[in-house]
Order: C-alpha cells, then sequence, then structure tokens
C-alpha cells in the first residue's frame, strides 16, 4: 500500500504542498531571511524521502506537475515589467546598461572564479546563471549541460545571501541612489532580494523587480556564449 | 476575467513560445521567449492586463513553490556536491558582493551622467 501510495503524482503534490505551507508559516513566524521557504520546504522533502527510502522518482511523479507551471509563472512576470512601464521609460538606459553590466558580472566572476579553483565543467555551466531568477536559471542550466539542481541551490544562496547583506552592502561600498541600490539587489539576488529591496524603499523595489526581470532576459541570451 | 481562461491564455503564449525557441538562431529558453512574447502582447494592447492579471499574480506570488522539484533533484547529485562542495558554496558566496558592487557603481554613475545631460538640455 505504502508503494502505491508513494508511486502515485498526489504524493509529491501532497508532500511539497504542504511542506511549503509549513515553510511559509515558519518564516512568517521567525521573520528570519535565512529560513527562505524555498530551503526549508526542500531540506523537509529531501529529509522525507531519504527516512522512508523513497526513491526520487516516485517523487517527479507529482513533482513534475508543479515544475510545469514554471514556464507560464516565468511569462507572467511580464506583466512585472508592464506594471512599471513608467518608471522604467524614466530610467531606461541605467536600467538596460546596468543590468547588461550586472549579467556580464556575474557570468564573467563565476568563470573567472571556476577557473582559479579549477571547477569542472559541469559546475560551471550549473553556477553560470546564479544571479537570475531561479525560473530563468533552471532553464539555461538545463540548456548548457548544467546540473539544474545545483543551479537551483546557488541561486537561493545567491538569493538569502544578497538580500541579507543588501543594507550592508550599500553603506559598504558608497551606495547612495535608491536607482543603483534597486537595480544592483534585483541584479545579483533577484526575487529574494527584491523583497528585502521592496522594505528598503518603494524606487529600489521597483528598480530591483525591474532588474530581476531584465538581467533574467540578458543572461538567457548570453549564457550560452559562457558555457564549456 | 475567468481564472480558467486566463489561464489557456498563459499557456497558449508558452506553446507559441516554445514554437519560436526551435526557430531561433542561438538558444534561448522558451519560458523567457513566452515573457518577451507576453510583455509585446500588453505593451501594444492586444492583451489586456484585467485578461491575465488573477493567474499571473497567483502563478507570481507563489513562484517558490515551483522551485521546489528543482532543488529536490539536487538528491540526485549528492556525490557531485560533496566532491564539489568547496568550490561550490566559494563561488556562489564570493560571486555575490562583486556583482552587486560592480552593478551597482555602474548605474550611479551613469545616473549622475545621465542627471547632467538631461540638465544641459534644460539650460
Amino acid at each position: 500500500m505504502f508503494e502505491a501510495m508513494t508511486s502515485s503524482p498526489f504524493f509529491g503534490l501532497a508532500l511539497t504542498l504542504i511542506c511549503w505551507w509549513l515553510a511559509v508559516r515558519f518564516q512568517k513566524k521567525t521573520g528570519q531571511l535565512i529560513f527562505n521557504p524555498v530551503l526549508v520546504t526542500s531540506v523537509l522533502v529531501i529529509a522525507i524521502l531519504l527516512i522512508f527510502h523513497i526513491p526520487l522518482e516516485r517523487y517527479n511523479t507529482g513533482a513534475d506537475v508543479i515544475k510545469m507551471l514554471l514556464g507560464p509563472a516565468t511569462a507572467a512576470l511580464a506583466l512585472n515589467i508592464y506594471r512599471q512601464r513608467a518608471i522604467l521609460k524614466q530610467h531606461f538606459w541605467p536600467v538596460v546598461l546596468g543590468c547588461l553590466v550586472g549579467s556580464l558580472a556575474s557570468i564573467l566572476c563565476v568563470r573567472l572564479l571556476c577557473r582559479v579553483l579549477q571547477a569542472d565543467g559541469v559546475l560551471l555551466n550549473s553556477l553560470l546563471p546564479k544571479s537570475v531568477t531561479t525560473a530563468i536559471a533552471v532553464s539555461i542550466a538545463e540548456g548548457t549541460g548544467g546540473l539544474s539542481g545545483l543551479t537551483a541551490a546557488a541561486v537561493i544562496i545567491t538569493g538569502v545571501e544578497g538580500a541579507i547583506l543588501a543594507p550592508v552592502f550599500a553603506k559598504l561600498f558608497h551606495i547612495t541612489d535608491p536607482v543603483a541600490e534597486g537595480i544592483a539587489i534585483g541584479a545579483t539576488s533577484h526575487a529574494v532580494g527584491t523583497s528585502k529591496a521592496m522594505e528598503i524603499g518603494e524606487l529600489q523595489g521597483a528598480m530591483s523587480s525591474i532588474a530581476l526581470c531584465v538581467c533574467g532576459i540578458i543572461t538567457s541570451v548570453i549564457a550560452g556564449f559562457f558555457a564549456v | 476575467m475567468n481564472l480558467i481562461f486566463e489561464l489557456g491564455i498563459l499557456f497558449l503564449i508558452c506553446m507559441a513560445g516554445e514554437g519560436i525557441a526551435t526557430l531561433l538562431p542561438i538558444m534561448i529558453p522558451a519560458s523567457v521567449i513566452s515573457l518577451i512574447l507576453l510583455l509585446i502582447l500588453l505593451l501594444s494592447g492586444v492583451l489586456k492586463e484585467r485578461q491575465i492579471r488573477q493567474s499571473a499574480v497567483f502563478l507570481t506570488e507563489n513562484m517558490g513553490i515551483l522551485f521546489i522539484p528543482a532543488a529536490v533533484g539536487t538528491l540526485e547529485y549528492l556525490d557531485v556536491l560533496k566532491a564539489q562542495a568547496i568550490p561550490f558554496l566559494l563561488i556562489t558566496v564570493v560571486s555575490t558582493p562583486i556583482v552587486y558592487f560592480i552593478t551597482a557603481w555602474s548605474v550611479q554613475l551613469l545616473m549622475k551622467l545621465f542627471n547632467r545631460k538631461k540638465v544641459q538640455h534644460h539650460v
């Protein structure tokens, strides 16, 4: 019976949805960015699979249904850009050029560090899109032969790090312009950072949410040229 | 708008994105092409915001849960991760402040440049 239950798609669906709900509540209660719901849910699900010796394939039967929605969700980000079109028009060149510089900086930085640390090609391809939102990063990694699981982990770590340290970075690097601060947060730490940027200020939040979309588009176009 | 209808439109756009992706000479994820497609439809007024609002807001607000399958998928590469844990973490953590610094300074310089230009125009 146990096998019949865990083999059905409802197992992966129920497990993911319930763990997610718990993780979101847990973060709300603690208020700590480090307890990122994606991080906490993943650890919970992995722990349950390991404890009950459930093979990943069985979980994936249900998880694939969830994963399928990633495409439409990415497309839906267009609404974010559309809603911010007035502010985007106002700062068009700083946004576009800033995001281009940010995307290139992230990719080149990963390539350089990979060479210094002599990391292998698979790791390089998995880490290249680490600064863009998970949905886009995962599809970039799948296209360049990276491991999408590693990419997702790197993206989440980057997001949490960027969100927690954003105020420290601004002080340390003397960033006083709210547009610059917002774009930098969005370009570095995508959606997780954007939630923090919204706390810092309205303009920072808007710029960050535009930057995460624009950087996602730019990175998806250029990442292929830097993969090995 | 009817949620079913909204999702239908969104899936239709994604379907078109998958098709266009195969035609392009460079590799761009189909989801990003769908994003651009939807943006064009909105900006050109072919599609109204209210025609996709409910489904788009639902999906983007709950986007986090959609990453769980990929993150749990790390389980399959646990040995790769173990072998490369140190470079993996180092590269991930070290590159973040560097990217922030480069981006923030570039934009800050650009803002000064563009604002100065604007002032000159007014004079």
